[in-house]
């Protein structure tokens, strides 16, 4: 799960740590919350949850991520960090995302770097 | 639609435009200038924002729509597996949480076997003018 997308996972909001890095990338170590390079200080594993589960809304509140549950259908979703957006409206850089055309081939924004791009989003409804 | 520029920077933060002046009257906003603003930007690169006021033109998005549009997926993932109630239970808390988010509310009609075209359409056109048409853009509707 790339830190910028919105993920749809099932499973229950409580899950064993063991199963945070399949479901959303991150992994629970003695330093943090770790993901690559990255980690996100834990103050407080209690927080979490108990010693072999973790609440999936606390580790999302703790890597600033919007999450919603839906418990009947054992569904979470876990939005894209909010800094990412909040960074692009501040500081007017574009992130680097990419999007498939009719033929399933996938075209980045960087792969126009140094030419004008107008994008455009729209809705048959 | 929003304009990036060479060095992959938002010059032009995302607002309404249309390609033709078909539904011009129903939605204020005048095609022409909107193309003619794109072909100045592409020819001198000015924009209808001065620079200076690009960064920070977008509100960010509330809490509550954050919420709604991960709803909302839960929504259509659950409609993808066939789960109708799941399904609508989700739509509907989307809707209550993102009222005037165009791409929850109308993109949810025909998800939810609504008429994006029908009377709940224009209910929520009443709806948003009354909130005052409320964007996260720039509403250029009447420039020229």
């Amino acid at each position: 799960m790339d830190p910028a997308d919105i993920a749809v996972v099932e499973t229950p909001p409580e899950v064993s740590a063991d199963m945070l890095e399949e479901l959303i990338g991150w992994t629970l170590k003695p330093q943090g919350l770790c993901r690559d390079e990255r980690c996100v200080i834990v103050p407080d594993r209690a927080v979490l949850g108990s010693d072999d589960s973790v609440s999936l809304p606390a580790v999302a509140e703790l890597l600033d991520r919007p999450i919603a549950v839906d418990e009947s259908a054992g569904l979470v979703a876990i939005g894209a960090e909010r800094e990412q957006r909040r960074s692009a409206l501040r500081d007017r850089k574009a992130p680097d995302f990419s999007l498939p055309d009719l033929d399933g081939t996938w075209h980045a924004l960087s792969d126009h770097r140094s030419k004008k791009k107008l994008l455009v989003a729209f809705s048959s409804w | 639609m929003l304009l990036i520029d060479e060095d992959d920077m938002i010059v032009h933060p995302n607002w309404n435009a249309y390609a033709t002046n078909t539904f011009k009257e129903f939605h204020g906003i005048d095609a022409d200038a909107q193309l003619e603003a794109i072909r100045r930007w592409v020819r001198d690169g000015s924009t209808m924002v001065p620079a200076e006021e690009v960064a920070g033109a977008v509100d960010d998005l509330t809490d509550e729509e954050e919420r709604g549009k991960l709803h909302f997926r839960l929504a259509t993932h659950l409609r993808n597996a066939g789960d109708d109630d799941g399904a609508e239970r989700n739509f509907a808390l989307a809707c209550d949480l993102a009222p005037h988010d165009w791409t929850i509310r109308r993109a949810s009609m025909p998800l939810r076997g609504g008429d994006p075209f029908g009377a709940e359409f224009f209910e929520l056109v009443a709806e948003y003018n009354e909130a005052g048409r409320p964007y996260h853009g720039i509403n250029h509707a009447g420039s020229s």
